[in-house]
Parts: C-alpha cells; sequence; structure tokens
C-alpha cells in the first residue's frame, strides 16, 4: 500500500471501520447467493442478442452460445432483485446506509473456460473480493468493491467475472458524508 | 489458422457503430438488463446523466463481435475468445459514435492477447483486453 493508506479524504473513522468490519464480515462468506438461470443455454435468447448486437457467425446458431452471453443467463430480469444474502448487494446496502449513495462500474474481467451450448442449465455465485478505499476520484470520495461470479454447469466452472464498482458521495454532496 | 494473422503488432481495421436510441434500448433488453438507466430517458435525466447510456454487457459484448468479426473475416472462421477484461470510460450515448480501434499486444503459450478501444465523443468509453486462443 502507498503512502496516504490512512488518508480518510474526510469519511469519519467510525464510518470507516464499520464498512471495513462489514467487508470482511461479506468476504467471510465466501461464495453465496447461489441462484439458477432461469431459462437453459437457448437459441430465441442468443437470437436476440444477435439481431441487437448485429453479431452473426454460423457458430451461433449451431448449438453454442457467445461467450460474453455467460452472464445474460444468470441475469435477474425485469423486476427481479438479488437474495437478501448476495454479498455484492449487501456490501452496496452497507455503503449506501453510509452515505455512498452512488455507483459507478469502473471494471469487468470475465473469462470463458469454454463455451455453453444450447440446452445447458448455467448457476452462478457471487463473492466478495475485496471493499478499498477511502480514495478521492474524479466523481468524489468512495470505495471499490470488487466482487467475484463464477459460472457452473453442474460442477464444472464455466466462467469467471471479476466486477468493480465506485461507491461513492457525488462530488457536491461531499460536505455531508 | 490464426497463428499468422494473431502476431504482435497486427493492427485491426476501425469500426464504428453508430449509436440509435434503438440500439442502446435493444442491447440492454437483450442482454437481459432491465436497469431503467439503459431505457428510460426521463429517469436517466433525472440521475443526472444526459441520456440512456449503453449498459456493460453490451460494451463487452461489441469488443467480442470487433475481435471476432476481424479473425472471421480475415481466416474464416472465428476467434476462440477466452477472456474479455474491460476498464470502463465515458458513456456511451445515443447520437454518438463508438470506434474501436486494436492490436495484437502479445502471443504467449497459444493465447494472443489484444488491446482494443471503443471511443465516443466524450474520450473513451472502453478499453478491453481479450485473450484469443491462437
Amino acid at each position: 500500500m502507498s503512502a496516504g493508506t490512512d488518508e480518510l479524504f474526510g469519511v469519519d473513522e467510525a464510518v470507516h471501520a464499520e464498512v471495513m468490519a462489514e467487508a470482511e464480515r461479506i468476504k467471510a462468506l465466501g461464495e453465496a447467493a447461489e441462484r439458477e438461470a432461469r431459462d437453459p443455454v437457448n437459441q430465441p435468447t442468443i437470437n436476440n442478442w444477435l439481431e441487437a448486437m448485429g453479431y452473426d457467425d454460423p457458430r451461433w446458431k449451431a448449438g453454442e452460445a457467445p461467450p460474453s452471453m455467460a452472464q445474460v443467463w444468470t441475469m435477474y430480469g425485469l423486476g427481479g432483485k438479488p437474495p437478501a444474502d448476495d454479498p455484492l448487494h449487501g456490501m452496496m446496502r452497507v455503503l449506501t446506509d453510509a452515505g455512498f449513495t452512488a455507483v459507478l462500474g469502473t471494471n469487468c474481467e470475465q473469462e470463458y473456460v469454454r463455451t455453453l451450448r444450447v440446452g445447458e442449465q448455467v448457476r452462478v455465485t457471487t463473492a466478495l473480493e475485496s471493499v478499498v478505499g477511502p480514495k478521492r476520484t474524479g466523481m468524489g470520495v468512495g470505495y471499490f468493491v470488487t466482487s467475484r461470479n463464477t459460472w457452473y454447469v453442474g460442477d464444472e466452472v464455466v466462467a469467471t467475472m471479476l466486477f468493480r464498482v465506485l461507491k461513492f458521495v457525488p462530488r457536491s454532496k461531499e460536505t455531508t458524508a | 489458422m490464426t497463428t499468422t494473422l494473431l502476431e504482435p503488432g497486427t493492427t485491426l481495421p476501425e469500426w464504428s457503430v453508430p449509436l440509435t436510441p434503438t440500439i442502446i434500448v435493444s442491447t440492454a433488453i437483450a442482454t437481459r438488463d432491465f436497469q431503467d438507466v439503459h431505457h428510460d430517458r426521463d429517469i436517466a435525466q433525472a440521475a443526472g446523466s444526459k441520456d440512456v447510456f449503453m449498459n456493460i454487457l453490451t460494451s463487452t459484448a461489441f469488443v467480442e463481435r470487433y475481435v471476432n468479426d476481424w479473425v472471421r473475416a480475415e481466416t474464416g472462421e472465428g476467434a476462440v475468445v477466452k477472456g474479455i477484461a474491460i476498464r470502463l470510460g465515458a458513456p456511451a450515448y445515443p447520437y454518438d459514435t463508438l470506434t474501436f480501434t486494436g492490436s495484437v499486444e502479445s502471443v504467449e503459450d497459444g493465447v494472443a492477447v489484444l488491446k482494443v478501444t471503443g471511443s465516443v465523443s466524450l474520450g473513451d468509453h472502453v478499453i478491453g483486453t481479450v485473450k484469443v486462443a491462437v
């Protein structure tokens, strides 16, 4: 860690301690909030995605799904909500309650072990990887929250994703943090 | 088959996507992302955004398409994409243009690493690192 690790950028010490304690508690849950995709990997969903992206490759009409669709299968859907024990949303709630109300996606790193095949049933787990901060950014003071998703078919890992967001106090509201 | 194509220093031809409200909305829905800021301009503007904006799954998808289309055009077969890591920058709004450039950075242990940048008028929207099996 560099110099300035202890700099809190105006964040109350007790608030910071609470945020980091909650981060440790949620990290210790490990892979949690496991859930099944609503539907198996299917051609109509692939076709809708290909049309929207204007993307064409005969492989995606012959039983394989495009790799970057991995996350699509386990999206919550319209009106869907994360389960109460979801590590990412749990951590977001902690930060929202602490005044870090705004959110901005900063990094998304997906690894594909193999392409998924039509008919496969996918499930996903979520783990909290790290909470780093507070940091002063161009957007405002906040914490970087990194979660890790792991997608499975049966017991086989088929894809993973590290997703990082900045949870921050918008600059105009910083005085109230 | 792609070993001669995927050599360090090779650059990909530029590719532009004119962004329309239809593209922003249809791609968000096709990725099953129903967050209102990707399809409801009133809500997006109330939240301080200029307009609806592209969702992250679509930024990743366009990076995949850019690399796959190029490999397929050059070799007749699509790429075997093993990973896409993106860093997000400026939002991609309707009526802007998303322009991709890219190059092969390295080839090691059977994996080519490509650097891909998607820019809009406000700056870099997405900076991606794509791993392709050789």
